[in-house]
């Protein structure tokens, strides 16, 4: 579950979100799109806890972040971060650790899961995707798709309630492929939330349950994503849906 | 006048109206010192002696400043024709150079803190087993290397002192020239026993000019004879009436000192000097690694003031040579009541100096991981310390790795600094066996061989784990910025 309420983050005058709200429920997938420079990513940002704002809050399950906590190292920062996961869009896997290092690393370090567990769940995740001969290897030795399989896999490894991923789509196909968008799909029904930022509107109108369209700054439309590709309210929305070349 | 100089010319090997004296000015009264009242400019009783001896030979003196450990070595390299220095004849010179008569006859003294009731006599250093400070390649040492005392060696005689008083050694051994001019008027310290072994100062000539050897042996006894000598040690309240014993003509009976180089003891001795590098070069990387990371992170993330102050202390240590820290450390820090011994100073003060290179190579290797990296370990719950050790360290580590192994070879080297100090590692060994012995080379070689023994390894080891994470990975595939 997520919650927005007047979230407002400005950098050196330049206003990147402007009272955004968003109301999510549990076991749905987001897909966030619009041009790019408009606060795609400064929203998920915002959403896991690593980007401070000056106003509104966020709630992710039970824990709300309000604004004035947002620039502290509070307990309450620490435990809101621990809601979500990111994927970003560069991946940023650890080159030092092996692939099933990266994936158990944090359930060791951080929640104290006995080794061996952490390990055993791992292995579990990477047959799902297909990739568990590669257990061994550092990221470098893997392709691009590989390499994001392993990335989505540690943040799902945390088992966040909020699963957030930065255009995932970019030149990779893993997206496209039927075991990825499963276990993400399987992610969700198990009542967790997923958000996508993507410019990509083909690949979210397959997957999507809603889509938020994002103008400068602000959401412009929410609605399921049926409907707001065949019947977007606002003109900007269709102004974007046009060029996409999906309306 | 034209006559006589072509007389002298044609009696002479060394045909130069300029007689060149070489003598160590620093640390050197009273033999021959900077004169304090006009520093331009040298006096001392060796510098009175040679203008005299000069001026007896018809020639015009002039004085070549050079270092007292490699004198025998300058006057071979012809960087002047005699040693004038308070020259002891020893068998080790006698190899190596002609001595003249002597022209002063000395003694040795013994010295320790007024404070000290249990040392009466040399003797009593030997049984307390109490190590004597003294000039290196001097009488005194000879004699304490021959008869089995430990020693520790010193550069000139005000370090010893010094030493003396601040208690790092508790007895001094030296000429009582030396003595009378820099220990005799310290209320804290006390002159113990009579002075003792008669020795004497001769002229150095190298063993090619015998003709000048003649004409310097005329010189010394018609000074000797005409009062001149005398007039010069009086003036400096060394003249004593067994002076006087010089004045006849045929040469006096004079006690050599000496060494002669007994390998198997050379080595045990250089391997001793080798363990103390190690120890030197590993706690001073042991301090250096420690401090340089309070002083990477105070530089990059402490705050204004913080951030200065780490600044101010890393350009001072990069910006000023080790050699003057080290000097400040052991000879400063003293006046403040702070008094280190000499192989804890060369540690701390190589560590205090390395910790500011150390410091800088950890800030570049922190700025190679991307701050994505720091994102992703605090999204993925870890907290600052656990995401800095599990996350951030491990992919500095690698990229500091090589860097800091070039500076710990770097350290190795220059824990030979530390000869300035009075700490006997491998460099301070080396020139006190060599010009002990003068087997430059031999020696030379055996000390080159322990400094690769120590070195190599080290390279070869910090090579091979390289290689390890390197082959964990080079580098970072996806390191592009997000939005």
């Amino acid at each position: 579950m997520i919650s927005i309420k007047g979230l407002t983050k400005t950098i050196e005058h330049t206003t990147l979100l402007d009272n955004v709200n968003l109301d999510l429920a549990p076991g749905r997938i987001l897909g966030v799109i619009g041009p790019s420079g408009n606060g795609k990513t400064t929203l998920l940002m915002c959403l896991c806890g690593l980007l401070p704002f000056e106003k509104g809050s966020i709630t992710v399950g039970d824990r709300t972040l309000r604004a004035e906590e947002s620039e502290t190292r509070s307990e309450t920062l620490w435990m809101f971060r621990r809601k979500s996961g990111i994927v970003f869009q560069h991946l940023h896997l650890f080159p030092h650790l092996t692939v099933l290092g990266n994936i158990t690393e944090a359930p060791v370090q951080v929640n104290g899961t006995p080794k061996a567990e952490a390990e055993r769940e791992a292995r579990a995740l990477l047959e799902k995707l297909g990739i568990d001969q590669h257990r061994n290897k550092f990221p470098e030795e893997l392709s691009g798709g590989e390499q994001q399989r392993v990335a989505i896999l540690r943040a799902i490894a945390m088992n966040p309630e909020v699963l957030l991923l930065d255009e995932p789509t970019s030149a990779l196909d893993p997206m496209r492929s039927d075991d990825v968008r499963n276990l993400l799909k399987e992610f969700a029904a198990a009542g967790h939330t997923v958000v996508i930022v993507s410019h990509s509107v083909r690949f979210l109108s397959g997957f999507a349950d809603q889509l938020a369209y994002m103008g400068r700054s602000e959401i412009i439309e929410m609605n399921d994503t049926k409907e707001l590709l065949e019947n977007p309210r606002d003109e900007r929305t269709r102004e974007f849906l046009r060029r996409s070349g999906l309306n | 006048m034209i006559c006589s100089l072509l007389v002298i010319n044609s009696l002479t090997a060394v045909a130069q109206p300029v007689l060149r004296w070489g003598g160590d000015p620093s640390g050197g009264a009273p033999y021959v010192f900077a004169d304090p009242a006009n520093p331009q400019s040298y006096t001392g009783f060796d510098y009175e002696f040679a203008e005299a001896l000069a001026r007896q030979m018809g020639m015009q003196a002039k004085f070549v400043p050079t270092d007292w450990e490699s004198i025998v070595a300058s006057l071979q390299r012809k960087e002047f024709e005699v040693i004038i220095d308070g020259f002891e004849p020893t068998e080790d010179r006698a190899r190596e150079v002609l001595f003249s008569k002597p022209y002063y006859l000395f003694r040795l003294q013994l010295t320790v803190r007024r404070s000290d009731s249990r040392i009466k006599s040399l003797e009593d250093c030997k049984k307390l087993g109490i190590p004597v400070g003294t000039l290196v390649n001097c009488a005194a040492s000879r004699l304490l290397e021959s008869e089995g005392y430990k020693s520790v060696g010193y550069q000139d005689p005000v370090g010893a002192y010094q030493d003396l008083e601040l208690g790092r050694v508790d007895a001094v051994l030296m000429d009582v020239a030396g003595e009378m001019f820099y220990a005799r008027q310290n209320p804290k310290l006390k002159p113990v026993g009579e002075p003792f072994h008669t020795g004497a100062y001769v002229v150095g000539i190298r063993k090619a000019d015998k003709q000048l050897l003649a004409r310097v042996n005329v010189a010394i006894d018609s000074l000797a004879n005409n009062g001149t000598t005398e007039k010069i040690f009086k003036r400096w309240q060394l003249w004593n009436d067994e002076q006087l014993t010089l004045r006849t003509s045929k040469p006096a009976e004079i006690k050599v000192t000496g060494t002669t180089l007994n390998w198997s003891e050379g080595l045990i001795k250089l391997t001793k000097a080798a363990l103390v590098t190690i120890l030197i070069a590993f706690g001073a990387m042991a301090i250096a690694v420690v401090l340089g990371i309070p002083l990477a992170l105070g530089q990059s993330n402490g705050g204004k003031i913080i951030s200065a102050l780490c600044t101010v202390y890393i350009e001072f240590f990069r910006g000023t040579p080790v050699l003057v820290q080290l000097l400040f450390l052991y000879f400063g820090l003293p006046v403040i009541g702070i008094t280190l011994p000499g192989w804890l100073t060369a540690v701390i003060g190589l560590g205090l100096n390395y910790a500011a290179y150390e410091s800088q190579i950890y800030r570049t290797a922190f700025q190679s991981v991307p701050a994505r990296q720091w994102h992703v370990a605090y999204s993925l719950g870890m907290r600052p310390v656990q995401a800095f050790r599990r996350i951030i360290f491990p992919q500095a580590f690698r990229v500091a790795l090589p860097p800091m192994t070039n500076d710990f070879v770097a350290l190795f080297k220059d824990t030979s600094t530390a000869f300035a100090i009075a700490v006997w590692e491998l460099a301070t060994a080396y020139r006190e066996l060599a010009n002990a012995t003068q087997s430059y080379l031999g020696i030379g070689l055996v000390v080159c061989c322990y400094y690769l023994a120590m070195s190599l390894p080290l390279a070869h080891y910090a090579h091979r784990l390289e290689r390890r994470l390197q082959r964990k990975s080079t580098g970072i595939i996806s390191s592009g910025a997000d939005k």
